[in-house]
């Protein structure tokens, strides 16, 4: 019988001991990223694998590196690209990604002899259907070089929408 | 309730004797006594962590036979190991266990390596138990919140996940993803470890071990918890033996089997600890194993940042496109964090493996739960499933 009471204050105790521990919490501040009121700061995403992106070539912010080939296109597990070689030297006339297929596995990326590819830091892509996930890399090198407008290398960080400030994360 | 004809939203059927519901329920009530209620638990049951589906013939509160029914999650990945060469394979490991996917990415990788003699570097060695370890720890946390998400308490997933998203932060520095990574290459890894990586994971393991105390007051010691798992669903050595059951599973039946220890790969020679054992075989023991294992991998952890050697991550001549295995059959197993993860692999000396097979732990430990969960309580067996750390796309496959 006073087992019992004993016990059952015990239990009581350690019920009061984690409503404190709540409690603290509680009053702490908060811990989350409030997306879209507030973004996950570039450097956070200095890694991270977002949709595939061509890099340019040293001379000129528009043209890319890609020699056509075929190099990533055999090592895709996905079947994810399309490169079709252009009239006339190396360079490729269509370069297209199906963001949709891809599982981000870095194999085109390692297996490239050029070094023409990377992934970019979009986390903030969103697509209504399917076929706006297959991008036309070409077109997206040309309109960054366009944006950039100077710095051969310029890599853009992750585009936060526009008016919200980063918060600081890690 | 028998004789209504009633079915409600929870999935009880007036059964016995009729043929409603699919081909599993009907086989199984064929052998249920009359008067007996036959419950599906899933397979989108929020207590099923996934689409495991489970068939229980109840006697009032009671489950007097429980069967598992698998394959919702099937994904053929063993097929599509014979399709594709070993290095259009590999992101399909981070796939298979979402939780742990960096055992498998060995397990795999280690296979192929064993097959074709190739010795990663020491440094890649290193960094493979390095964050192995951080993805033991971000498993078993994941368990934690999920598993006491089960017994009712709502609130600790959300401090596990705390911890968890620290851990995937870190983890993505290197590997590039937050949840299915493919790390491991054949002959070493993708990515070096930079400063800020080490730096983060040092600040870690201390900050994780303030948060264990936190845990202690907030759930371990709480009555609530206490009564519902002490006691609750014993499983002994000789039932884990019997269904092959590894892992927590087992080191809570009171048998120190730790592959890290039994047949070290990598570095874990080289590594100070110590499988965690010891505990009572019921709910509660497989509860603290996981525990006192989050503290041994940060053990193990604080040890490869020290010891990282300088050095090359990648062999001289890392395996080409066209790379082919040698003729020849391999087993190569390595401790997830749900017990042994194995992959046998079968090469006819083509580009393409000619058989793979993924030994998943959560399969056998699945298996033994019809066993356990006989006689119990139904919530009783909710905590049984919820203590065995189930992951069903690798029970699955």
């Amino acid at each position: 019988m006073l087992r019992a009471i004993i016990d059952n204050l015990k239990g009581l105790y350690s019920l009061l001991v984690g409503l404190s521990i709540t409690g603290r919490f509680l009053l702490s501040p908060q811990r989350t990223v409030h997306y879209p009121r507030q973004v996950v700061a570039p450097e956070s995403l200095a890694s991270f694998r977002g949709p595939l992106e061509l890099v340019p070539s040293a001379d000129d912010p528009a043209k890319t590196r890609c020699i056509s080939c075929q190099m990533c296109v055999r090592a895709c597990p996905d079947n994810c690209l399309k490169v079709v070689k252009g009239e006339g030297g190396k360079a490729p006339a269509v370069w297209v990604y199906d963001f949709s297929l891809c599982c981000l596995c870095a194999a085109c990326v390692e297996a490239c002899p050029a070094s023409a590819l990377r992934f970019s830091h979009k986390v903030y892509l969103t697509a209504l259907t399917r076929d706006e996930l297959k991008l036309d890399l070409l077109a997206d090198l040309k309109a960054r070089a366009a944006k950039a407008a100077g710095g051969a290398d310029a890599r853009p960080p992750a585009q936060p929408p526009a008016g919200l400030e980063p918060q600081a994360r890690l | 309730m028998s004789g209504l004809g009633f079915i409600n939203p929870f999935g009880v059927r007036e059964l016995p004797g009729t043929t409603t519901g699919d081909f599993y329920t009907a086989n199984f009530a064929q052998k249920a006594q009359p008067g007996r209620v036959i419950l599906n638990l899933g397979p989108q049951h929020p207590s099923t962590h996934g689409v495991l589906r489970i068939l229980a013939e109840m006697e009032g509160e009671y489950v007097w036979r429980a069967e598992p029914v698998l394959g919702y999650l099937h994904r053929m990945h063993e097929r599509m190991a014979e399709v594709k060469t070993p290095q259009q394979f590999l992101p399909n490991m981070g796939r298979v266990d979402y939780l742990h996917p960096l055992a498998w990415n060995w397990a795999y990788v280690g296979a192929v390596e064993k097959l074709a003699g190739l010795e990663p570097p020491e440094r890649a060695q290193w960094l493979r138990t390095l964050s192995c370890e951080l993805n033991r720890i971000s498993s078993h946390l994941l368990w934690w919140g999920a598993f006491v998400m089960d017994l009712g308490g709502v609130t600790p997933i959300l401090y596990a996940f705390e911890e968890r998203e620290k851990i995937n932060d870190i983890l993505q520095i290197i590997t590039g993803s937050r949840l299915t990574m493919s790390y491991f290459r054949l002959g070493g890894v993708c990515a070096d470890a930079d400063d800020r990586f080490l730096a983060l994971t040092r600040e870690f393991v201390p900050y994780l071990r303030e948060r264990l105390k936190m845990y202690r007051g907030l759930v371990t010691d709480n009555v609530i918890l206490r009564r519902r798992l002490e006691g609750v669903g014993p499983i002994d050595v000789d039932m884990c033996r019997r269904y092959g059951a590894t892992g927590p599973v087992l080191r809570a039946a009171g048998s120190p089997n730790d592959l890290r220890r039994d047949v070290p790969y990598g570095t874990y020679p080289q590594h100070d600890f110590w499988p965690a054992t010891g505990f009572p075989d019921d709910c509660f023991g497989r509860y603290l194993v996981r525990l006192a294992e989050i503290e041994s991998s940060l053990d193990i952890v604080e040890q490869a940042v020290r010891g990282l050697p300088p050095g090359p991550i990648m062999v001289d001549k890392p395996p080409k496109a066209n790379f082919k295995m040698p003729a020849g059959e391999t087993y190569f197993a390595v401790e997830g964090a749900r017990g042994q993860v194995g992959v046998h692999l079968v090469s006819d000396g083509g580009k393409n493996p000619y058989r793979v097979k993924l030994r998943a732990p959560g399969f056998s430990n699945l298996s033994l739960f019809a066993e356990a969960a006989q006689g119990t309580l139904l919530a009783d067996a909710v905590a049984i499933l919820g203590s065995l750390d189930l992951v069903i796309p690798e029970i699955d496959r």
